[in-house]
C-alpha cells in the first residue's frame, strides 16, 4: 500500500508537474518484454502428454535423452506422472519464450508416437518442421491380407523402402500398424506422403524409386 | 383308127396348125371357141403322130371331147414326157460322137437303130420324164408358137430319122446361137452344153488316150469300155454302138444325175481325177499309171466316196473334233488361276512351269568356288584386315555427371542434423564442411588409382594410359588466339567451344516470326509460369531467412 502510494503520488505530481509546466507531452514509457513467466499474468502454464504403454520402456530408456535438452535448453520443468502415466512439463520463471513449451510438447509426443530421440530433437531445433499422421484406411480400404501386404510394401524388405524415402525427401517415417506418422517440413512431408500413399494404392517399389529419384533431383537442383 | 378318118382329120388339123400359127398373139387374150377348137384338134394330131414313138403311151389318141384344159393337157404331158428326156440323150450323144451322126445319116440305121435306143432308154432310166414334161410344157404354153413349131419341127424330123435330127441339133447346138431357140431353152441347153462339153471334152480325151493304149487289154472302167467301143468292127457296129449308146447313155445319164443333184462335187472330181490322169500319162504309158487311173476311174464308177470326197469327210471329222474340243471344259493349264484342289494330284509335275524366281539362286559349290574362297581367307589372315567390329569410344572430355544414389539403409545423421547441414550448405556453400566419409573415400580411390596406373604400366604388354577425365573446368567462348596471345593481333572466327557446346538445341526451333498465335501463347504462358515459379522461390527463400535469421527477434517479440 505505501509503496502503491507513492508511485500514483510520482504519477500524480508529474502529471500535474507537466500540466503546469506547458503542454508538452510526457516521455514514452520504456517497457521491458514480458517473460514468460510474466505471460498470461505470471501464471505457470502445463503441458501434459499421455504416455501409450507401448512406449514406456522406451521412455524409461530414453529419459535422460528427453530430459536434458528440455530441462537445459528449453528451460522448462518436465517431470514423469506414473500414476496418470503422463509426462508433464511446466514453464518456470526463466523461461525465455512460450513457444518452448509447446515445442517441448511436440517434442515429447513425437516420441511417443515412435520417432527417436534424435530425429525428434529436430522439431526442437527447427520450428517449420511439421507431424503428419494419417491411416491407410484414409487412402484406400483393405482388408485382412491386403492390408498387411499393402503394411510390408511400404516398409520394404527389412525396412528399405521406408529408409529409401526417408533418405530421399529429409523425413523420418512411422509406420505403427496401421497408422503413418510423417515427420518434416511441409514439402518434404508432402513428397513422403505422396510416395507412401503410391506403395498403399499398390504401385511396385522401383517405380516410386524412380519418381523419388526425379523429385530428388528436382530438389536437389532449385537451390 | 381308120385311115381316111385319120386322113381328114390329119388335114383338118394341118388346117388348124397352119390356122393357129396365123393368128395374131393378141388374139389369143381373150378366150374364142374356134381357136380352141383348133388348137384341140391340132393337139390331137401331134398325139397321135408321136405316139409310135413313145412306146410308153397310155392313150392311143389325146381325148378331147367333153374334157379339161388341165386333162387334156395332163394326157400329152403322159407321153412326152419320156420322149424329150430321149430325145435330150439322143442330142447329146450325137454331141459327143459326131461319127455316129454319119452313121445314122446314112440310114442304115433308120427306124429300127432308133427304135432299139428308143427301147434301150426305156429299160436304162426313169428319170428321162423331166425332160419330156418341160419340153411339153413349153409345147401346150398357147402363147408361145415357136415352141410348138421346134416340136413340130422335131417330132416330125424324128419320125423320119431321129438320130439325125440329134445330130442336126447337135450340130446346130454345137455350131452356133441360133434365134430360133427360145431364151430359156437356150439358156439351160447352153449350161448343159458347157457342162456336158466339159465332161465331154475330157471323156473324149480320156476316150482318145485309152484309144492309144491299145495294149492294156483287162481293163474295167469308162475307158475299156470305151475303148473296146473305139476299137470296132463293122459287124459289131451295131452291138458296140449299143454299148457304146447304152454305156454313153448310161454315161449321160450319171451325167445328167449328176449335173442335177450333184453338179460340183463331180465336176471338181473329176477334174481332179482327170488332171491326174492326164498328168500320169503325160508322164508315162505304164500298167501302173494306168492301173492308177483305172483305180480312179473305178472310184468313179462306183458310187463310193471318191477322193475328194474323202478328205471332205477326214476335214469334217477335223472340224468336229476341234468344235469338240472348244465346247468340252479345257485342260486346267489353260484354265487361268488353279489351285491344287481343282487339278490332278502330281499335276504340276508333269508340266513344264515357268515362274519369277524373286530370290537369287544359291550359289552351286564348285571346287574352284572353295579355291577361291580358301584363298580369300589366306591373303586376309595374311594381311590381318579383318572385318572386326570396332567398339566406338564415347570421347570422356565431360565430367560424369553425379548420380545421386538412394540410400537404402537406415541414415546414421538424426534429421536434425541432415537439416543442419542443408541449412549450411545453403548459407555459405564455401564453408560447407565435407562429411568425414567422404573425404576420406576420395582420398582413398585417387590413391588407388596412382597405384593402379603405375602397375598397369609394369605388368600389360600393350599399356594404354586411361584417359583423363578433366575435371569440370569453365570454358569462356573467346576466340582461341585471345587466349594464347596476350594482345590480340586479329580476331579469328575459331571459338574455344564447339557448336554444340554453344547451342544443342532440340527439336523444332522456330523463330519469333514463324510461329502461330497459338504457338506463342504457349510461349509467353510457359514464360509467365517460369516467372511465377522463380518469384514463389524467391519469397520463399526470403521467408525462410527471415524466420531462420530473425528467429530471436520473433521470440523476443512474441
Amino acid at each position: 500500500m505505501s509503496t502503491e502510494a507513492p508511485t500514483s503520488m510520482e504519477t500524480e505530481t508529474v502529471a500535474s508537474k507537466t500540466k503546469l509546466e506547458s503542454n508538452t507531452l510526457p516521455p514514452k514509457p520504456k517497457f521491458e518484454p514480458l517473460k514468460a513467466h510474466e505471460m498470461s499474468d505470471g501464471r505457470i502454464q502445463f503441458r501434459k502428454v499421455s504416455v501409450p504403454p507401448h512406449r514406456y520402456s522406451p521412455l524409461k530408456k530414453y529419459w535422460m535423452d528427453i530430459y536434458t535438452p528440455i530441462y537445459e535448453q528449453m528451460k522448462l520443468d518436465i517431470r514423469m506422472n506414473l500414476k496418470a502415466r503422463k509426462v508433464e512439463l511446466k514453464t518456470r520463471s526463466d523461461t525465455p519464450d512460450v513457444s518452448n513449451l509447446q515445442k517441448c510438447a511436440d517434442f515429447v509426443q513425437a516420441f511417443m508416437l515412435g520417432f527417436d530421440v534424435p530425429d525428434a530433437i529436430a522439431l526442437l531445433r527447427l520450428d517449420e518442421l511439421y507431424v503428419e499422421s494419417f491411416e491407410i484406411k484414409d487412402v484406400k480400404t483393405l482388408r485382412g491380407e491386403h492390408l498387411s501386404r499393402a503394411i510390408g510394401r511400404l516398409s520394404g524388405k527389412g525396412g528399405k523402402t521406408k529408409f529409401a524415402i526417408e533418405n530421399a525427401t529429409k523425413t523420418r517415417i512411422v509406420i505403427a500398424d496401421t497408422k503413418i506418422h510423417i515427420l518434416g517440413s511441409f514439402a518434404n512431408i508432402k513428397i513422403a506422403r505422396d510416395s507412401l500413399c503410391n506403395l498403399i494404392l499398390g504401385s511396385p517399389a522401383g517405380k516410386v524409386y524412380s519418381k523419388l529419384r526425379q523429385v530428388t533431383a528436382r530438389l536437389a537442383e532449385r537451390f | 383308127m381308120i385311115p381316111s378318118a385319120m386322113a381328114n382329120s390329119t388335114e383338118t388339123a394341118v388346117e388348124s396348125l397352119h390356122h393357129i400359127k396365123s393368128t395374131e398373139p393378141p388374139e389369143w387374150l381373150v378366150p374364142k371357141q374356134e381357136l380352141s377348137q383348133a388348137v384341140r384338134a391340132a393337139s390331137k394330131l401331134l398325139f397321135s403322130s408321136l405316139k409310135p414313138h413313145c412306146p410308153k403311151s397310155t392313150f392311143d389318141q389325146l381325148l378331147t371331147e367333153g374334157f379339161d384344159a388341165e386333162q387334156i393337157w395332163q394326157q400329152i404331158d403322159l407321153q412326152s414326157q419320156p420322149l424329150l428326156s430321149s430325145l435330150r440323150r439322143e442330142v447329146k450323144k450325137f454331141e459327143k460322137h459326131p461319127e455316129e451322126i454319119s452313121k445314122f445319116k446314112d440310114g442304115g440305121v433308120g427306124g429300127g437303130e432308133k427304135k432299139k435306143v428308143l427301147e434301150q432308154i426305156e429299160t436304162d432310166n426313169v428319170v428321162n420324164d423331166d425332160d419330156d414334161e418341160d419340153d411339153d410344157d413349153m409345147d401346150m404354153d398357147e402363147d408361145e408358137d415357136d415352141e410348138e413349131e421346134e416340136d413340130e419341127e422335131g417330132e416330125e424330123e424324128e419320125k423320119e430319122r431321129g438320130t439325125e435330127e440329134e445330130s442336126e441339133n447337135e450340130g446346130a447346138e454345137k455350131g452356133g446361137i441360133e434365134d430360133k431357140f427360145l431364151k430359156i431353152k437356150e439358156l439351160r441347153e447352153y449350161l448343159e452344153e458347157d457342162e456336158a462339153r466339159e465332161f465331154g471334152l475330157k471323156k473324149k480325151k480320156t476316150k482318145a488316150e485309152s484309144k492309144k493304149e491299145e495294149e492294156d487289154t483287162e481293163e474295167e472302167g469308162d475307158d475299156d469300155e470305151d475303148e473296146n467301143e473305139g476299137s470296132v468292127d463293122d459287124d459289131d457296129e451295131a452291138q458296140e454302138e449299143e454299148d457304146g449308146l447304152g454305156l454313153f447313155d448310161g454315161n449321160d445319164e450319171e451325167d445328167e444325175d449328176d449335173l442335177e443333184n450333184a453338179r460340183y462335187e463331180d465336176f471338181f472330181s473329176r477334174k481332179k481325177n482327170k488332171s491326174s490322169k492326164e498328168k500320169a500319162k503325160s508322164r508315162d504309158m505304164l500298167e501302173e499309171d494306168s492301173g492308177s487311173d483305172d483305180e480312179q476311174d473305178v472310184d468313179k464308177r462306183k458310187n463310193g466316196p471318191s477322193k475328194h470326197e474323202k478328205e471332205l469327210d477326214k476335214l469334217r471329222s477335223k472340224i468336229e473334233e476341234m468344235e469338240k474340243a472348244n465346247l468340252d471344259p479345257k485342260v486346267w493349264t489353260m484354265r487361268g488361276e488353279v489351285t491344287a484342289a481343282q487339278r490332278q494330284k502330281n499335276s504340276a509335275l508333269e508340266v513344264d512351269l515357268d515362274f519369277e524366281h524373286n530370290v537369287r539362286p544359291a550359289p552351286v559349290i564348285t571346287e574352284e568356288v572353295t579355291a577361291s574362297l580358301e584363298d580369300l581367307i589366306k591373303t586376309r589372315i595374311s594381311e590381318g584386315m579383318f572385318d572386326d567390329v570396332q567398339k566406338a569410344r564415347t570421347s570422356s572430355s565431360k565430367a560424369p555427371r553425379e548420380i545421386k544414389e538412394l540410400d537404402e539403409s537406415k541414415s546414421k545423421k538424426g534429421l536434425a542434423e541432415v537439416y543442419e547441414e542443408e541449412f549450411v550448405q545453403k548459407t555459405d556453400p564455401a564453408s560447407a564442411p565435407l562429411t568425414f566419409s567422404d573425404e576420406l573415400k576420395k582420398e582413398a580411390s585417387m590413391l588407388f588409382k596412382k597405384l593402379c596406373l603405375k602397375l598397369d604400366a609394369l605388368s600389360h604388354f600393350h599399356f594404354t594410359p586411361k584417359p583423363v577425365v578433366e575435371d569440370m573446368s569453365i570454358q569462356t567462348n573467346v576466340p582461341a588466339l585471345a587466349m594464347e596471345e596476350v594482345a590480340p593481333m586479329a580476331v579469328s572466327d575459331a571459338t574455344m567451344l564447339a557448336p554444340e557446346e554453344v547451342f544443342s538445341g532440340k527439336g523444332d526451333i522456330k523463330e519469333e516470326a514463324e510461329l502461330t498465335k497459338a504457338e506463342r501463347k504457349r510461349r509467353r504462358a510457359n514464360k509467365k509460369r517460369k516467372f511465377k515459379a522463380e518469384a514463389a522461390k524467391r519469397m520463399g527463400k526470403k521467408a525462410r531467412q527471415m524466420t531462420t535469421v530473425g528467429n530471436n527477434d520473433e521470440g523476443r517479440e512474441g
